[in-house]
């Protein structure tokens, strides 16, 4: 009795499962919830994008038409030539800038912490708030244009929320300020996790600085490359706070998003099979990314267990 | 077997202690309740329908009014959420053709009784009328009038300019313009750059070339009036007016412009008869500005006609139902458009009013004179830019071909033209 009492103090055996309970009900339930959802949803609007619904939902078939209608349409077609300009100029740009930071931060300077949570704080403030102030900054008549001229030099031109040729290019460093903290909080862990024998017996070789970064370290990085560059992706394609509180689309219609013309075809157009047409589209150009990088995740699985 | 039997009495009666006092209100003279949504919350918008709410109390009404800020769009989606959910308010602002759209997905209330007993018809445009009854009853109530073709002069731009005459016809216009410019006002126009803004500039410009092709065009869509000559003039006129506004407007609202229009740093604004509640709410003077009608080729006036009304849903609830009734009469009453028009700028829907008393401004008495005239040279038009003329959709593809135009400025006229006539075909 007391022997058995030290052996297992003072808890009565419980099966496995009952033990197990908590962690299978803080995983599974919202896991199958969010992804009941998310399927659910996801195959309501694809439903809906083949209906001749406007107001609201209703049902009924018109095949492919909401689908070439929003094709055919400027604002799309505007919308989708932005978001491949976007998203290349916003994911190159954003990983690089994150890079140089983490690389710079890597140099074992003092009061890392601190410049850490600088470069690492945009990301903590919504996007609206950023589109907002960057809006403010950017406006030629408020911000770094006319601090400029008040300074003395009054050729200085700095217009480009203001010019349909560059508005997206304001788009492109708003997102940049916002989300390059998080690119170089990625690439500062994978700095640190090379191995530092690795490094120390390149050293011993003679190798110089810039010489280890380009040929140990950078090469190593790559995963994590690849992780920053789709989730930096997934956001470029389903931004819209942002847009929407720093041009709203403007001048005129230059810097069209398509997650803009969902929103403007669904509720301010009231054209709901259009809209779930536009979003369906939307989803095709997100599978078109994420469905590589799953593809490529799954390679290197595979070969990590054959190894 | 006797227990289950207390049980099920104590049970029923205290069902129906409960049930009494609802029964006695159904029964009797039911509290009016009026559960509406609209977009007015603040500003001079705000402070009406807060009035009409005050009123709505005074009858011994419950007034429970939400306000859903933005365009009129945004008022929509919780319509529309509403709707879906079975429980649409008993009141909600709707305008135009979307009375006629919206009334088809779900139930409103027959208002033809409480509109004869007030002898409303008489006294309501017939083309207004039209509207608040698209299946030949009167299901929605027009509240108020507006212009959206106003031309609103800034009394000290004039003085720079040296000019006193208020213009009549687009090229008095564009010489007043032009005056300014060289009088030392940096940017003659000081519209803002919203989409319904740069709607306006548009259909302000056509319907004042042209009242015949602007209907035949814009409001009967008919395909040879929209790639007629009278377009690329409209589109012309547009160019101009875009050239001398501020090119940081970007897509500012009118009102971040006041200060600098009443300054005299801008001279003149197209803008809907609001504009004078907002430039009141802000503080400025009647002697700060001068409205007129917009500028009209043939020299009679043309009226852009935007009108807010309310719609009323289908509701079980009788003090729901007495709360519609009481809405009613309210907002067909000449007191109470008398009061919200005076604080909102607008002109009140019923033609009988008097406008030469106090509380109504100059710019009222114009615009109440104007759309007489108006109708009785057939130039009172629906304004696009404010879904008067065409549903969302239509509207919204329209805009975007116009505002697109206003920014850049590479576009031609004829271009923008055919990109209208594209839009429209497209958006049919």
């Amino acid at each position: 009795m007391s022997n058995a009492a030290a052996i297992r103090p003072g808890r009565p055996a419980l099966p496995e499962w009952v033990r197990r309970l908590p962690e299978y009900l803080t995983i599974w339930v919202p896991l199958l919830l969010s992804a009941a959802h998310l399927v659910s949803f996801s195959l309501w609007t694809i439903w809906i994008s083949f209906t001749p619904s406007t107001l609201i939902p209703v049902t009924g078939w018109v095949g492919l038409r909401n689908y070439t209608a929003v094709a055919a349409s400027r604002n799309w077609q505007i919308a989708f030539d932005n978001l491949l300009l976007f998203g290349c100029a916003f994911v190159v740009l954003s990983a690089a800038t994150g890079l140089i930071l983490a690389i710079l931060l890597d140099q074992r300077i003092r009061g890392e912490n601190v410049l850490r949570s600088i470069f690492l704080y945009p990301l903590a403030v919504s996007f609206v708030v950023t589109g907002t102030v960057w809006s403010w900054l950017l406006n030629p008549g408020l911000g770094i244009q006319k601090l400029v001229h008040d300074l003395g030099w009054t050729s200085f031109r700095f217009d480009w929320l203001i010019d349909r040729d560059m508005a997206i290019w304001t788009i492109v460093i708003a997102a940049i300020w916002q989300s390059s903290g998080f690119a170089m909080a990625l690439f500062l862990a994978g700095l640190r996790s090379v191995d530092a024998d690795i490094i120390k017996a390149a050293q011993i070789d003679g190798a110089g600085p810039v010489r280890i970064y380009r040929r140990i370290i950078l090469p190593s990085l790559w995963p994590i490359t690849i992780t920053v560059v789709v989730i930096q992706l997934q956001f470029a394609i389903s931004t819209f706070d942002l847009v929407r509180a720093l041009t709203n689309g403007g001048p005129g219609i230059a810097t069209q998003l398509p997650a803009l013309v969902v929103y403007d075809l669904m509720f301010q157009r009231s054209l709901l099979g259009r809209g779930a047409a536009a979003a369906v589209l939307m989803l095709l150009i997100l599978l078109a990314v994420l469905l590589p990088y799953a593809a490529w995740r799954y390679l290197q699985r595979r070969r990590a267990a054959h190894a | 077997m006797p227990i289950t039997t207390t049980r099920r009495r104590l049970l029923a009666g205290s069902v129906a202690t409960l049930a009494l006092p609802a029964f006695a209100r159904a029964q009797g003279a039911v509290k009016p309740r009026l559960t509406a949504i609209s977009q007015w919350s603040a500003g001079s918008d705000g402070a009406a329908i807060t009035a009409l709410g005050k009123k709505f109390e005074e009858k011994g009404g419950v007034w429970q009014h939400s306000p859903v800020p933005g365009f009129t769009t945004e008022m929509m989606n919780k319509l529309r959420a509403q709707i879906m959910a079975g429980d649409p308010p008993a009141c909600s602002q709707l305008k135009g053709p979307e009375i006629a759209a919206w009334s088809k997905i779900a139930p409103t209330v027959d208002l033809d009784a409480v509109v004869a007993a007030a002898g409303y018809e008489k006294v309501v445009a017939p083309d207004l009328a039209k509207l608040h009854k698209p299946g030949g009853k009167w299901i929605a109530l027009p509240l108020q009038i507006y212009s959206t073709n106003m031309l609103f002069l800034s009394k000290r731009a004039m003085d720079k300019a040296k000019a006193d005459k208020i213009p009549l016809t687009w090229a008095d216009f564009n010489d007043l313009a032009e005056k300014m410019k060289s009088g030392g006002v940096a940017f003659p126009i000081a519209n803002g750059g919203t989409r319904p803004d740069d709607g306006q500039k548009f259909e302000a410009a056509l319907a004042g070339i042209s009242p015949l092709a602007y209907r035949a065009a814009i409001m009967n869509l008919e395909k040879k009036a929209l790639e007629g000559p009278e377009i690329k003039a409209a589109f012309a006129q547009v160019r101009k007016i875009a050239d001398w506004m501020d090119p940081n407007v970007g897509a500012q609202h009118f009102s971040t412009n006041l200060k600098r229009f009443v300054d005299g740093d801008m001279g003149m604004m197209i803008m809907g008869g609001w504009a004078q509640g907002v430039l009141r709410n802000a503080g400025f003077k009647f002697e700060d500005f001068t409205i007129a009608p917009g500028p009209s080729d043939n020299g009679k006036p043309v009226f852009l006609l935007n009108a807010d009304a309310f719609i009323f849903w289908q509701r079980k609830e009788p003090d729901l139902q007495a709360g519609q009734t009481l809405m009613a009469q309210l907002v067909m009453d000449p007191a109470i458009q008398t009061m919200y028009s005076q604080i909102t700028g607008s002109i009140p829907v019923r033609t009988d009013v008097d406008l030469s008393g106090e509380g109504w401004s100059e710019g009222q008495r114009t615009t109440a004179a104007a759309l007489k005239n108006a109708i009785a040279s057939n130039q009172a038009v629906l304004s696009m830019a404010h879904n008067m003329a065409q549903e969302n959709g239509m509207t919204a593809a329209m805009i975007d071909v116009i505002t697109e135009y206003v920014k850049n400025k590479t576009i031609k006229p004829e271009q923008a033209a055919t990109r209208l006539a594209e839009a429209v075909e497209g958006a049919r």
